[in-house]
């Protein structure tokens, strides 16, 4: 072969080699980016509300029923009830009762509901859908699609429970509770403040985390109470197609139904009556973050307060070094859960730990159990509220969900503690982030500090 | 040495073309920049109506409300109207590189280019009408893809495009190849990045948890690939390609500080307790620097997505000189000695 042809095989191959490497590079950017776009397209609907699989299994297995029919009736029960998540309605049974009907403004509720969009006069629609639904999930349930990450879980609206309020343990918090918790947010957590939203637009969210929990109560409600019904012969719990054929069986259905959704209602309502008011201090009391750097006298009483606190904090009535621990880092009892958790473990007798035992819930809504673990009160994040009165809330009305228990208080129980000596606990609580941590070891009871 | 200096205006070169190219570049990241704080706002539905604003011509909307109204309408309106912004240049890049450029291929790739700029705007518009976050994913997505073909495409009208004749530079396969690597990991980083960023509550956890693993993933490759890169890139390669490296391993450190800020000030860090600030922080909801740091990590992506795609350009268009004319690097290695 000549050497003009083999100058020209080599050109000719070194030109085709250089398209192809050219073609394959724009080949595989275009074909990876259009079949990226493509792939990004990958998600479910949001506008419906997911069944509670999860309390639906839960029963069934419990009672060792087939709870398929049960969950369908009450999804639709729910959906006549409470509508959809962009078309929500406040259930017609407690329109008809005035104080009930007034638990949610319906103009509000729809302004929070749907898909997110705003106007030439800033108004925002499909706030819940702005603000809250990648954590709260559609349905209110926690387990938006960055539950996993969360640390603690986001709250499950579904069972009415709420942790930081200024009701009693076990009631319902008031419209300020949330309202309050919105616009602080919860240091530490992933629930951020709202506070620059406007007032309206915060109210809007309280309706429909009202409207989400109470959906969620009633749906498990009727689960629980379909329990009792047999199914596979003939009973029902919500049969629309006999309104026509049989009014008074669908009426009968409709009352058992309504009475649910009553009794949900009303203890949201009675939770404003519920409330509790606290008294500050007398103006001689010393607080901590009031009068820190005051008189010499105020300073001492100041001490003296804290060290009673202390003692009380170490003592048998109010007990808070079991969980807090003897150094109060948090470190004492961490081996409980919260009741979100317990609210499925505890129904089966499950083993947290045993994987394999768990898996098939986690599948079903669970999230992974976690311990519940008690603050590090000498990090100077308190959850609830930083200001004294909201220590003392805690104190006296404990967190709902936790271990956190309602101290004993005096009158009621003549063993518990007094209004003063709760503030003698604030104090000291306040006070231990600037404690030295060795100073913690002198107000140990010796006791305590005995090794087993 | 003096020989191996290029000529000011090397043959085919047009100053016009070039301006084109590189003025639609550097409008696109301004654009994407005001879409992406859309996009943190949740300001894809603050006007309507499409390609009307409030029912007006969008280029006559009353001054007074665009600038002064709501701050989500200022961010949609003017996200519009720097495309429009986008739009013009990429016409203007058309026409002037079917009067002044000589080469074909080149003029019918404008023509592409058109095409995809009308392409993102009629996908904006349509998230628009029918009000689909997910084609806002696609929207942003596409973004990117298109920021890369404005580069490549100010890469392909430069100079060095000219004077890349193999006796100057030449670019390693290693580079070259990390180069492409980097660009295509790149654009699909910021793909699964707009899936976290649209998520809608109806996605699962483990769609979540799964999206968040492959960012995280690739990102750690992106991070080792700039250093490669870097460290490839010799004296004689390209140097688009070599300066682009040094800004990739740049860009690269700030974008991993940026996305663990945005972790930070979207879901605070799961383990607070660290240390104090991180146990006294609160989120602040639509705040500002929170918006920033989520609006500066998204555009940061393109940014590294543009970088990537001019080491890539300008590594294969040595390489491709090289490759055809064989004797361009012999003399190249004989002036050298």
């Amino acid at each position: 072969m000549s050497g003009k042809a083999l100058l020209f095989l080599k050109r000719l191959t070194s030109r085709l080699t250089n398209r192809l490497t050219n073609l394959l590079t724009w080949g595989a950017t275009l074909g990876g980016a259009i079949a990226l776009s493509g792939l990004v397209g990958c998600e479910v609907p949001v506008a419906t509300f997911q069944p509670n699989k999860l309390q639906a299994t839960v029963l069934g297995e419990k009672n060792s029923i087939d709870m398929s029919p049960a969950t369908a009736e009450v999804s639709a029960a729910l959906e006549e009830l409470f509508g959809t998540p962009d078309d929500p309605r406040w259930p017609a049974a407690l329109m008809e009762e005035e104080h009930l009907a007034k638990l949610v403004d319906m103009e509000r509720l729809q302004r929070a509901a749907g898909a997110v969009r705003s106007d030439e006069q800033d108004q925002h629609f499909g706030l819940y859908r702005e603000h809250c639904v990648h954590c709260h999930g559609t349905s209110g349930n926690g387990l938006g699609p960055t539950a996993t990450f969360l640390n603690p879980y986001p709250r499950d609206f579904r069972l009415g429970v709420f942790k930081f309020k200024s009701t009693p343990f076990g009631r319902k918090p008031t419209r300020t509770d949330l309202t309050r918790l919105l616009k602080e947010g919860i240091m530490g957590t992933s629930m951020p403040s709202f506070r620059l939203l406007k007032d309206d637009e915060l109210e809007s969210l309280v309706d429909y985390v009202i409207y989400l929990s109470a959906r969620g109560e009633v749906e498990r409600k009727l689960l629980a109470s379909s329990t009792e019904l047999d199914f596979t012969d003939g009973d029902h719990l919500y049969d629309p197609s006999i309104k026509e054929k049989d009014p008074d069986e669908f009426e009968a259905q409709m009352e058992v139904i309504n009475e649910i959704v009553i009794g949900v209602a009303e203890s949201w309502d009675k939770a404003t009556d519920q409330a509790i008011t606290v008294a500050a201090p007398p103006e001689d009391y010393p607080l901590f973050t009031r009068d820190v750097g005051g008189s010499p006298e105020v300073y001492g009483k100041l001490e003296e307060s804290i060290a009673s606190g202390r003692k009380i904090f170490h003592g048998n009535v109010a007990n808070c070094a079991t969980c807090h621990g003897n150094t109060a880092l948090g470190d004492g009892q961490k081996n409980d859960y919260d009741i979100w958790t317990k609210d499925w473990l505890q129904a089966l007798n499950l083993d947290p730990k045993n994987r394999e035992q768990i898996s098939p819930y986690l599948k079903l809504g669970a999230l992974k159990p976690r311990n519940i673990v008690p603050r590090n009160l000498r990090s100077g994040m308190y959850r609830g509220g930083s200001q004294p009165v909201d220590i003392y809330m805690r104190i006296v009305l404990g967190i709902d969900g936790t271990t956190m228990p309602a101290a004993a208080m005096k009158p009621q129980n003549p063993l518990g503690l007094s209004e003063n000596e709760v503030w003698d606990v604030v104090n000291y609580v306040l006070s231990l982030p600037y404690e030295h941590l060795s100073n913690s070891a002198a107000s140990v009871p010796p006791f305590a500090r005995e090794k087993p | 040495m003096s020989d191996l200096k290029p000529d000011y205006r090397p043959v085919g070169y047009s100053r016009a073309v070039h301006g084109f190219a590189l003025a639609l570049t550097l409008s696109v990241f301004p654009l994407i920049w005001v879409g992406s704080l859309v996009t943190t706002y949740d300001a894809g539905m603050a006007v309507p109506d499409w390609p009307t604003t409030y029912g007006y011509n969008m280029f006559t909307y009353p001054l007074t409300t665009w600038l002064y109204g709501p701050f989500d309408l200022l961010a949609e309106h003017s996200h519009r109207l720097l495309g429009t912004v986008a739009g013009m240049l990429t016409i203007g890049l058309v026409l002037s590189a079917w009067k002044f450029d000589s080469r074909t291929w080149f003029k019918w790739w404008t023509l592409i280019v058109l095409l995809a700029v009308i392409g993102q705007g009629l996908l904006g518009g349509l998230r628009v009408r029918w009000d689909a976050r997910t084609l806002a994913m696609v929207h942003g997505c596409t973004a990117s893809l298109f920021f890369a073909m404005a580069t490549s495409t100010a890469v392909m009208s430069s100079k060095f495009w000219f004077h890349a004749d193999g006796r100057l530079w030449s670019t390693g396969s290693l580079a070259r190849w990390t180069a492409t690597l980097m660009a295509l990991l790149s654009f699909a980083q910021l793909t699964v990045g707009a899936q976290l960023r649209h998520v809608t509550g109806g996605a699962s956890p483990q769609f979540f948890a799964g999206s968040v693993h492959l960012h995280l993933t690739l990102a750690g490759a992106i991070v080792l690939l700039s250093f490669v890169l870097w460290s490839s890139t010799t004296q004689v390669a390209a140097p688009p390609t070599r300066r682009s490296a040094l800004g990739l391993v740049l860009l690269v450190l700030v974008q991993v500080a940026l996305g663990i800020g945005t972790w930070l000030v979207n879901y605070a860090l799961p383990w607070p307790e660290l240390n104090e600030f991180l146990a006294r922080y609160t989120i602040q909801a639509k705040g500002y620097a929170e918006s920033m740091v989520v609006t500066a990590h998204v555009a940061t992506g393109s940014l590294i997505i543009c970088f990537s795609t001019v080491a890539t350009f300008a590594a294969w268009r040595t390489r491709a000189v090289r490759a055809t004319r064989p004797e361009g690097t012999w003399q190249w290695k004989k002036q050298l000695a």
